[in-house]
């Protein structure tokens, strides 16, 4: 053989380029085959989140109604708005209210990029809160799954308090009064309320330095937090054995094998069987192989299912982004609150349980509710019912977790329609 | 020498390792929790709780005027005043002022004349401030010093 065949000329790498740059990027070809299509998960970096196969559940929509793929679609909407909305935001409380202006008045696409983060803020605590519903409705936050549960209840909390802090943030009288009454319930609770307070604010009332740490906790903290709890919650779901689902005859979720393999305790001298790194996993997990069982391939199925939620979300977030207006009311007037000053929809239900009592309403039931909750996975032991809507054998737990889902959103009703100034009892209609 | 078979860590060892591990978690527990004394402020930008009013002239007898900035309502009677918080004791809310007292826009929350509450969720009565005259015969109010339900001050 010549030289020549064995290293191509300039020519031959030139003609080649866009096709060697290519495949160094995208190692394989689109998939044709089950081999090759398991090969797309593991050897592309954002694929590789995903499983190669899972389990037919997985992808009903009627299942899982797709509400954690939404959520989640909503934070990196967030995450895009918030990072541009950031280039013309000063956390100021004598420019702020202009910026606000600015937006509306001469950045190019201010007020759309507004409108999508503000809406898609709202979405976020709507959808992360159905999908709350939707885990435990399913009875999917049973053994293994207590502890994503448990995150899941965590990001429910860290997505309220990053909704509660970007809405001081306009430096508009919602805001402002919003926030007043919001931390005032802060300062409620039992020993350090007050310290709590004053380190939350910087001050002992709503001003500058509140404004700045509200900014930095919007800005940074949170989103900082919130993304590696999501990071987590995701790896989770594949370490539990992948999305809930209802049991096979033999008391196992079907489609999961157990195996606990410990190689290190076989007798001295014995034939050593080599292990590939999948026979060192321990625990649950999405048995692969040419075994009949009710999973399909990740790539294109779980891929599609991800891209319609994506675009549906999205559409929908712009098309409610060119429909309405994101609300600003006038600049801050420290003397003169609203009335009546209302906080967010999602706060109207403990707001309207604070008008009865500061301390029960802003405190002791929302604390006795977020315990009741983290613990739920660790009372409710029982397997029965996992992975089936309204299972018959769940009654009793799903009474009282609509129960109080029922009663809270009664709550907000009467919060956002119902009371008129100075928080009166009035007729929406 | 040849007998390097790993065995179980002496109690001593293990004694030594719990307490290394304590000391070096400790005082990471320690710096961490002595940051946040990095987030109390030791000074606010906030105005300053002892503030002139003006001269008594201002306040003619028999008057009740709000003094919204400071959020004090000031109260004159014949010859004595006194000075009544505005900031609403149940979320923080500015009372206005209203025929049979104060009432609060946020809550619903309704006091007296002397801030002693008649409805809403309010925990407790408006506080009273001190109330004092400088030597230049301005009037003073000391928003750091509450005084009980009652107290005028004669000029």
């Amino acid at each position: 053989m010549s030289a020549a065949a064995k290293h191509p000329g300039l020519v031959t790498a030139l003609k080649e380029l866009p096709s060697n740059v290519w495949s160094s990027i995208f190692r394989n070809p689109l998939p044709a085959n089950d081999q090759e299509r398991a090969a797309t998960s593991f050897t592309n970096f954002f694929l590789h989140l995903h499983p190669v196969k899972v389990h037919r559940n997985t992808l009903r929509p009627a299942y899982t109604l797709g509400l954690g793929l939404i959520s989640f679609f909503l934070f990196l909407i967030l995450v895009v708005t918030g990072i541009l909305l950031m280039f013309y935001y000063v956390p100021s409380t004598t420019q702020a209210y202009d910026r606000m202006l600015d937006l509306r008045g001469t950045v190019a696409f201010g007020i759309f990029l507004r409108n999508m983060h503000r809406w898609s803020a709202h979405g976020m605590v709507a959808m992360v809160a159905l999908h709350l519903c939707r885990v435990f409705l399913t009875g999917a936050y049973k053994k293994p799954r207590e502890f994503n549960w448990v995150l899941g209840v965590v990001l429910l909390l860290v997505t309220l308090f990053l909704s509660f802090t970007g809405y001081l943030l306009p430096w508009d009288q919602l805001a402002f009064w919003a926030i007043t009454v919001g931390t005032s319930i802060a300062g409620y609770a039992p020993l350090v309320g007050q310290q709590m307070k004053f380190v939350l604010l910087g001050d002992t009332t709503v001003g500058q330095e509140a404004l700045l740490r509200f900014y930095v906790l919007h800005v940074a903290v949170l989103p900082a937090v919130l993304t590696l709890l999501i990071a987590i919650h995701f790896w989770r779901i594949r370490k539990d054995g992948g999305l809930s689902r209802p049991q096979d005859g033999r008391g196992r979720e079907a489609g999961v094998v157990k195996m606990r393999l410990e190689p290190a305790a076989a007798p001295k001298g014995a034939a050593v069987k080599t292990y590939g790194m999948q026979g060192f996993v321990r625990g649950p997990f999405t048995k692969i192989g040419n075994v009949p069982d009710d999973s399909v391939y990740s790539w294109p199925n779980l891929l599609m299912a991800e891209l319609f939620v994506f675009v549906l979300t999205l559409s929908a977030i712009l098309v409610v982004s060119l429909l309405f207006n994101a609300p600003l009311e006038q600049p801050v007037n420290v003397m003169h609150p609203p009335n009546p000053a209302k906080a967010p929809w999602y706060f109207l239900g403990l707001q309207e349980m604070v008008s009865y009592s500061a301390f029960w309403g802003g405190i002791g039931v929302p604390t006795v509710m977020v315990l009741l909750l983290l613990a739920a996975p660790y009372i409710d032991r029982g397997q029965a019912g996992v992975g089936r809507w309204f299972a018959k054998e769940r009654l009793l737990a799903n009474t009282i977790f609509l129960t109080l889902a029922v009663l809270n959103v009664i709550f907000i009703v009467i919060g956002t329609f119902f009371r008129g100034p100075n928080w009166t009892l009035v007729s929406p209609f | 020498m040849a007998n390097h078979e790993p065995e179980a860590a002496t109690p001593r060892r293990k004694a030594l390792i719990w307490l290394s591990g304590f000391g070096l978690f400790g005082s990471a527990a320690l710096a961490a929790v002595s940051n946040l004394i990095f987030f109390k402020p030791r000074v606010t930008y906030s105005p300053s709780a002892l503030f002139s009013i003006g001269k008594p002239d201002d306040y003619p007898p028999g008057t009740r005027i709000a003094r919204e900035v400071e959020r004090v309502c000031i109260v004159r009677e014949a010859n004595k005043m006194a000075a009544i918080s505005t900031t609403c004791t149940h979320l923080g809310c500015i009372v206005a002022l209203a025929d049979t007292g104060f009432s609060c826009p946020c809550h619903g929350s309704r006091y007296d004349q002397d801030g002693n509450v008649t409805g809403g969720p309010a925990p407790k009565a408006l506080a009273w401030y001190q109330v004092n005259l400088a030597p230049n015969g301005e009037v003073m109010v000391d928003k750091n010093s509450e005084v009980e339900q009652g107290t005028y001050f004669t000029l």
